[in-house]
């Protein structure tokens, strides 16, 4: 019996060490850890899309290296102990590179699990500076814009564009993402000469009512000219309605996590509010490709992209196929160097950078959506005037 | 005069919350955390189940004097159905287990919403006309809050109007004392229960309205946070005392509301610790919650 169960392990391991060996040979594989069910799927599965519309598309025109690129999916029912073994799931299918959920805490025990067995891996859209170096290891990536910038870039446009002076700063504790909106619309204030903090408050996503922090504005002297608004779905809404149900007209910027339609209906006749997108979702965006795949979107999934978070799908595989084809090989290590050589490579959402100390975006050419009477349109872009330091990220 | 208005909007919610929750451990011993599952489903009950991101309003859309009465009744239905369904089965049993069912329902009822419209948190608009500010008293609050505060007020006046006027009320009251000697004397159980369960399920629905109203938002776990705060409104009140409860819900409320305006920036994001710290106090002091129900009580 003893010498079976050996007999056993070490037939195991033997196809484990083959199994991805021979996966390589004649096709590249792309392992997607992500939720296909639990909460996370709502958030995954469009970028998802997004990313399998760039693989057919590369599929098309002849593969990568000449070769077809192979999906494998393993779900993360949105668990965490789940999403390890997804990952190694995916590893065990032969992937050369792992795509993992869209929120670092989520994504992270498949990232570690890809880590780990050595190869690059892939946040969604993760924007918290962890999904990458920092929080997985040297071969992480994100496929999004760093929380940060989204706050910076509404800082000083709303300074420039909409002679915005005063702020005030409502931060939803909830996640790291809100806080690093805060935070990057804390590192850009100092740097607007004439522009102050009126006032700041917190609450969290859940709360029933936001009455307490609503009624401290209003006692404000005077409605500040902007209220930077740190916070996603679905506390967001809430805290919208709340503002402008009290009668506060302030200009509100926010995040990308409030971008989409869907929503609107909550809050009839909204105005003065603005978002930071990647891509416009509503058919109007500068870059007339933008639509078109809008419109590739819709006929593949069926629906219109719902938010901005569809775009970093296509964005991850476009540049890490563009490295591939540089480095000649999926081979992990060449494929990073050829990824951290990225300076201001096009895509179709704009620039992207990688470097050997930040593998996420610091800085990125935004467009700004405007809210007038319930109706967004893109009415500006905005990049910051500088990228913000990996030290004051990492604060 | 603002923050008076903040405070009791939101110890409104906590009150009929507790008095929920109150209403059923009165009659049964039962703890329900389903109730704030009830909560949620009375609002997706307005949609159509659709997994897309918008909305598929279905009764959401109805004039008020139809969609009130219609989101209460799904209320009062899920709560009566579980009751049939569930926790008729459990009558005998001891209240850890009916606590355990009650979670095991709440999930049940969480994974039902979730399969149907999955997680994304849906966007509704619940009679829109109440998200106007209102000047009263030189401080312009929004009209929903004032409203918030008028109904809770009055459903608690219907309330103890129904359970010290009716025949009704008086068995339920009897059945919250002592269950078995109002059994013996010719209250019928099932009955009482079926009542009491209806009538939190209707109080669940009113929370659910006021909450989508507010936050425009439906979210399979927007019951939660109110569960968990009126959970414990009704044990510092004094589990099963009904007034307690409602008191306990209106000072949770205030407490929240005056530790958010009166606690410096950096120790606003620990608000609810200082809250339940508060909370523990209560209970070192008053360990049968402040006002205690007769029943509960030890008999030496």
């Amino acid at each position: 019996m003893k010498s079976l169960s050996k007999l056993t392990l070490a037939l195991l391991g033997a196809t484990a060490l083959v199994t991805p060996a021979l996966a390589q040979d004649d096709k590249i594989v792309v392992g997607f850890a992500t939720a296909e069910s639990g909460f996370m799927q709502a958030y995954d599965k469009p970028a998802q899309d997004a990313a399998m519309i760039r693989i057919a598309e590369i599929n098309a025109a002849g593969g990568l290296l000449g070769k077809q690129i192979e999906v494998v999916n393993a779900d993360t029912k949105t668990d965490r102990a789940e999403g390890a073994k997804a990952g190694l799931s995916v590893i065990d299918a032969g992937a050369d590179m792992v795509v993992v959920s869209c929120d670092y805490d989520f994504g992270a025990p498949a990232a570690l699990a890809a880590e780990g067995a050595g190869l690059p891996s892939f946040f969604l859209c993760a924007e918290s500076i962890k999904a990458g170096i920092q929080g997985v290891g040297p071969n992480s990536f994100s496929a999004s814009v760093l929380a940060a910038v989204q706050g910076a870039t509404m800082a000083e446009w709303s300074y420039n564009k909409k002679e915005a002076r005063t702020f005030y700063r409502l931060l939803d504790t909830w996640t790291e993402y809100n806080k690093g909106i805060c935070d990057g619309f804390d590192w850009m204030l100092p740097r607007l000469e004439g522009a102050s903090l009126v006032g700041e408050d917190t609450f969290k996503n859940e709360d029933a009512s936001i009455a307490a922090q609503i009624t401290r504005i209003k006692s404000l002297e005077k409605e500040p000219d902007a209220i930077m608004l740190c916070t996603m779905m679905p506390g967001a809404v809430s805290a919208i309605k709340q503002i402008r149900a009290a009668g506060i007209n302030s200009m509100i910027l926010n995040g990308s996590g409030v971008d989409g339609s869907y929503w609107l209906s909550a809050v009839p006749d909204l105005s003065n509010f603005y978002v930071p997108v990647q891509g416009s979702i509503y058919g109007d965006d500068p870059n007339a490709d933008v639509t078109a795949f809008n419109a590739k979107y819709k006929e593949a999934t069926g629906g219109d992209p719902s938010s901005q978070y569809v775009y970093p799908g296509y964005v991850m595989i476009d540049v890490w196929a563009k490295a591939v084809e540089r480095a000649g090989t999926t081979e992990t290590a060449a494929v990073v160097a050829e990824l951290e050589k990225m300076t201001a490579e096009p895509t179709l959402f704009g620039p992207r950078s990688f470097s050997a100390e930040l593998h996420h975006q610091n800085s990125a050419d935004y467009r700004i959506v405007n809210i007038e009477a319930g109706k967004p349109a893109v009415i500006d872009s905005w990049t910051i005037s500088e990228p913000i330091p990996v030290a004051d990220l990492m604060k | 005069m603002q923050t008076i208005f903040d405070a009791l909007s939101l110890g409104s919610l906590y009150a009929l919350g507790a008095l929920g929750i109150a209403l059923i451990f009165g009659v049964m011993r039962l703890v329900n955390f389903a109730h704030g599952d009830v909560i949620s489903f009375s609002i997706f009950a307005l949609m159509w189940p659709s997994t897309d991101a918008m909305a598929v309003v279905f009764a959401g859309d109805l004039p008020w004097f139809l969609l009130i009465p219609f989101v209460l009744a799904v209320g009062a239905g899920l709560s009566v159905l579980s009751e049939i369904v569930v926790f008729r089965r459990f009558r005998r049993a001891n209240p850890a287990t009916m606590m355990i069912a009650s979670f095991a329902l709440g999930f049940v009822i969480r994974y039902f919403l979730l399969m149907l419209f999955s997680s994304r948190p849906k966007s509704i608009s619940l009679l829109p006309a109440l998200s106007q500010p209102v000047e009263i008293f030189g401080a312009r609050i929004p009209l929903l809050q004032v409203i918030t505060i008028c109904a809770t007020i009055a459903m608690l006046f219907a309330l103890t109007a129904f359970l010290k006027r009716t025949r009704f009320g008086l068995e339920m009251r009897a059945a919250a004392e002592n269950f078995t000697m109002a059994r013996m004397l010719g209250v019928r159980a099932n009955r009482v229960i079926m009542g009491a369960f209806a009538l939190s399920g209707a109080l669940a629905a009113a929370i659910g309205l006021i909450l989508a109203a507010q936050t425009g938002t439906a979210d399979i776990q927007m019951g939660a946070a109110v569960m968990l705060m009126a959970f414990i409104a009704t044990v510092i009140g004094g589990l099963g005392s009904l007034p307690g409860a409602v008191l306990a819900g209106f000072l949770l409320g205030a407490a929240s509301v005056v530790m958010q305006t009166v606690l410096p920036i950096d120790a606003r994001p620990f608000r609810d610790a200082f809250v339940y710290g508060a909370v523990i106090l209560v209970l070192i002091f008053r360990p049968q919650g402040l006002i205690a129900a007769r029943g509960t009580k030890e008999r030496v």
